[in-house]
């Protein structure tokens, strides 16, 4: 037990006392914050403002008054602060703050671009062809104000006031400068509808301010109601926390297992492994890089979610995770990583270098990653029948079962346990096959073996 | 005192292969013993049996007094052919952990280290990463990886390969002093010199099979020189006399000198007498068989196989040491 005990602190120390660890941990994380920070800075730098014409061949002629109106930048400008407004209700308390200096920015870009866009009323009998022409050249004659123009409406005749006989109303038709920016187009679309529904409604003789007042209605938010009271259901963080979970089990059980195999491949091709030998049986050597690597894999996992807790408890929504979540993460970290980690010992052990690894690796990473694709459909629906039979089916099911615990309907006890079994009854099969997989590679030189030959080991050792 | 290595009837083989058979050996306690026998002989299985790395298809031994070496790794100390060594670790660091893998901790061990890489020269490197020492400079590291924790039993799996002239004597004395300390030694080569400069006891393998457990003064007694080596003070002497001389069976050119092979029954001392006073010569002696003859004499008995500077150059130090990998 003491040199298992020596052979793990050592896997530790070469592996989590390295600049590259060190600088992988801690630097990556820090290097995220910063780009989370910077991005939305650098994309505000402020773009210039884009001034235009807008063509509109219009036979009903009240079209284009009414997209000149709704272009006016005042009314654009108020539009856009109002999106923003909803945005920012959307968004929980807490981000709404910690985006606060961003945001404040992000509106300020989104109020400061505003374009400056004239429109200028075609002849109703203009051609097509001609006005198309004049698209995206300097101003045309006809245009009064600077800068190219733009867009081209052309207003259908039956927009305004049905055919006789006619099902529908008319549209229009759009034609833009090449690279010319979506929100502009979108401002301009969104101008050419409301302008043809204002034509219709006073055309019908109708109010459209009374119109508008009776279709309106305000949004609220959810809130959902527990025993501690009434909180505001937040959908966002509901689909993250699961997820977080998952995603750091993975990450951890990937990292840490890639490290033993890199150090087991490493010993072997060092010749290192011989001398070890001598000192200590190869299960010894096995348990202890196993438990060694064990730990640098607690490491990360106690940083990140150390991080992801000091995350929410900024955020204030520490009470969205269930501390009997980090008991299980810890739980099913064990199980995965054992069953995980004690085969990449046996490939490492197997081969003579790291390329050689590769080919064995393909399928069981293929295999691990699983309910990373099937996220989606399982943290939709937590207790479909494929999200329950993953969760008996290691190792998948340590990273499926974590997914559904930390989902909005938990799996029911039993299925939990069941899962727990199921990873341990993995772990004991993993171990089993390293173990004998482990004694006859560490040895073996040469051609390098493949999953039979790796299969036919475990069943002769 | 139990005997420190005793194997029986032990057998390996690798598919098809034998590797080793019906092996019997008994090592006493504090006794230094040379295995030898050209590569691929089945030295480096039959000491991964010894240290139960590799486990035995037939037979019974014991180490130190235990039935498998497990039981008794932490007084054995074991330097493989094939070493290596943690190239991102620190060599002082290395030489401590390799101690406490074999239970030899407690404060003095950082010391005790120091002192062995000042013993070997090696004392300013006891902080710098493996990787940057050279070649010999790690197969010392290696070598005090096998001691540093004053085992019972030293096992050195040809200890001499790849190592220059000066640092091989600085190997022999280290090993020398190991001996004196009372720890027991064995230690394989294929170069049959390095035995006769280190060992009292040989034993030879061929091709799996045991052909010689003998110390190494009975086997020279026992292959009784029959060779007379002369070198005439005059090179261009004429040495037709030589032939003619009565016990001489045939003379045959040796480099500068000459080499007189009695006729059975011939007393060694006249004939070195009379070639003397046929031809002043500027040195003549008995030879004595060297380990490389008796090798050559046992195989040459046992079957008709390969020619003998074949055999020669396999049991010889070529200085390129034993590159290539075996199971």
């Amino acid at each position: 037990m003491r040199k298992i005990l020596h052979v793990a602190q050592r896997e530790f120390l070469a592996t989590a006392g390295t600049k590259a660890f060190i600088f992988g941990i801690l630097v990556t994380p820090l290097v995220i914050g910063v780009l989370i920070l910077l991005v939305p800075r650098m994309s505000i730098q402020d773009p210039p403002a884009i001034a235009g014409s807008v063509a509109v061949i219009d036979p009903s002629g009240q079209v284009a008054a009414g997209l000149a109106a709704y272009l006016e930048p005042a009314r654009v400008e108020e539009r856009r602060r109002e999106a923003y407004q909803r945005l920012q209700e959307a968004m929980p308390p807490a981000l709404r703050s910690a985006s606060g200096m961003a945001g404040a920015q992000a509106a300020g870009s989104l109020l400061g671009n505003v374009p400056r866009l004239e429109v200028v009323a075609l002849e109703p009998g203009t051609s097509l062809e001609m006005a198309k022409k004049g698209l995206g050249t300097a101003a045309a004659a006809t245009d009064g104000a600077g800068g190219d123009r733009l867009a081209l409406v052309v207003v259908h005749a039956d927009a305004v006031e049905k055919q006789r006989g006619a099902d529908r109303f008319g549209a229009y038709d759009l034609f833009v400068r090449a690279k010319l920016d979506d929100r502009v187009i979108e401002e301009i679309d969104d101008g050419v509808r409301d302008a043809i529904v204002g034509a219709r409604v006073s055309r019908a003789g109708l109010d459209r301010a009374r119109i508008e007042d009776l279709t309106t209605v305000g949004r609220v938010q959810a809130r959902t109601l527990t025993a501690g009271g009434e909180g505001r259901t937040n959908e966002v963080l509901n689909q993250f926390v699961p997820m977080a979970l998952m995603g750091l089990l993975l990450m951890s059980v990937l990292m840490s297992g890639q490290y033993l195999l890199t150090t087991t491949v490493e010993e072997k091709s060092n010749r290192v492994v011989e001398v070890l030998l001598s000192a200590v049986s190869p299960m010894e050597l096995m348990v202890g890089k196993i438990l060694g690597q064990f730990a640098v894999g607690l490491l990360v996992l106690a940083l990140y979610l150390g991080l992801g807790l000091i995350a929410l408890l900024s955020f204030a929504s520490l009470g969205l995770l269930d501390p009997a979540l980090i008991l299980f993460l810890l739980v099913f970290y064990l199980l995965a990583y054992f069953s995980v980690g004690a085969f990449m010992a046996a490939v490492g052990s197997a081969v003579n270098e790291m390329r050689e690894a590769q080919g064995l690796m393909t399928p069981v990473m293929l295999i691990i990653m699983i309910p990373w694709f099937l996220w989606m459909p399982i943290s939709r629906d937590p207790n479909s029948a494929l999200a329950v039979v993953l969760s008996f089916v290691p190792p998948v099911s340590n990273f499926v079962i974590m997914l559904r615990l930390a989902s909005s309907t938990p799996p029911p006890v039993w299925q939990t346990l069941l899962s727990v079994a199921a990873g341990a009854a993995g772990v004991f099969v993993s171990l089993w096959f390293a173990a004998r997989v482990f004694r006859i590679g560490l040895l073996m030189y040469g051609k390098p073996p493949n999953l039979a030959t790796l299969v036919r080991w475990a069943r002769s050792g | 005192m139990p005997d420190a290595i005793v194997l029986r009837g032990l057998t390996k083989t690798f598919g098809t292969t034998v590797a080793v058979r019906d092996f019997d050996l008994v090592v006493p306690q504090g006794a230094l013993y040379g295995v030898i026998g050209p590569n691929g002989a089945g030295k480096t299985t039959t000491i991964r049996l010894i240290l139960s790395i590799l486990l035995p298809d037939r037979g019974e031994l014991s180490v130190l007094g235990h039935k498998s070496a497990m039981d008794a790794k932490d007084r054995i100390g074991y330097l493989p052919e094939e070493r290596g060594l943690y190239k991102r670790m620190r060599v002082g660091q290395f030489l401590a952990y390799m101690a406490r893998l074999k239970g030899a901790d407690g404060p003095d061990l950082r010391p005790r280290v120091r002192r062995w890489l000042e013993r070997v020269d090696l004392g300013a490197v006891e902080h710098k990463r493996c990787e940057e020492l050279s070649k010999g400079m790690q197969q010392k590291v290696q070598f005090l990886a096998a001691i540093v924790h004053r085992p019972d039993l030293l096992i050195l799996d040809e200890p001499f390969s790849g190592f220059d002239p000066v640092n091989q004597r600085l190997l022999r004395e280290l090993v020398d002093e190991e001996h004196r300390r009372g720890a027991t030694i064995l230690f394989s080569t294929h170069v049959m010199v390095h035995a006769e400069q280190l060992c009292d006891h040989v034993v030879m393998i061929h091709r799996g099979d045991k052909v010689l457990d003998d110390r190494l003064s009975d086997i020279r007694a026992r292959y009784d020189p029959r060779n007379v080596l002369f070198e005439p003070l005059d090179p261009a002497a004429d040495v037709g006399a030589l032939a003619r001389l009565p016990g001489v069976e045939r003379v045959r050119r040796d480099g500068a000198a000459w080499d007189l092979r009695l006729a059975s029954g011939a007393a060694a001392a006249s004939v070195i007498q009379q070639a003397a006073a046929a031809i002043p010569p500027t040195r003549i002696e008995l030879r004595r068989p060297t380990l490389e003859d008796v090798f050559i004499s046992i195989v040459r008995a046992g079957s008709a196989e390969g020619d003998d500077a074949t055999l020669r150059a396999a049991v010889r130090d070529t200085g390129a040491g034993t590159g290539e990998a075996r199971s």
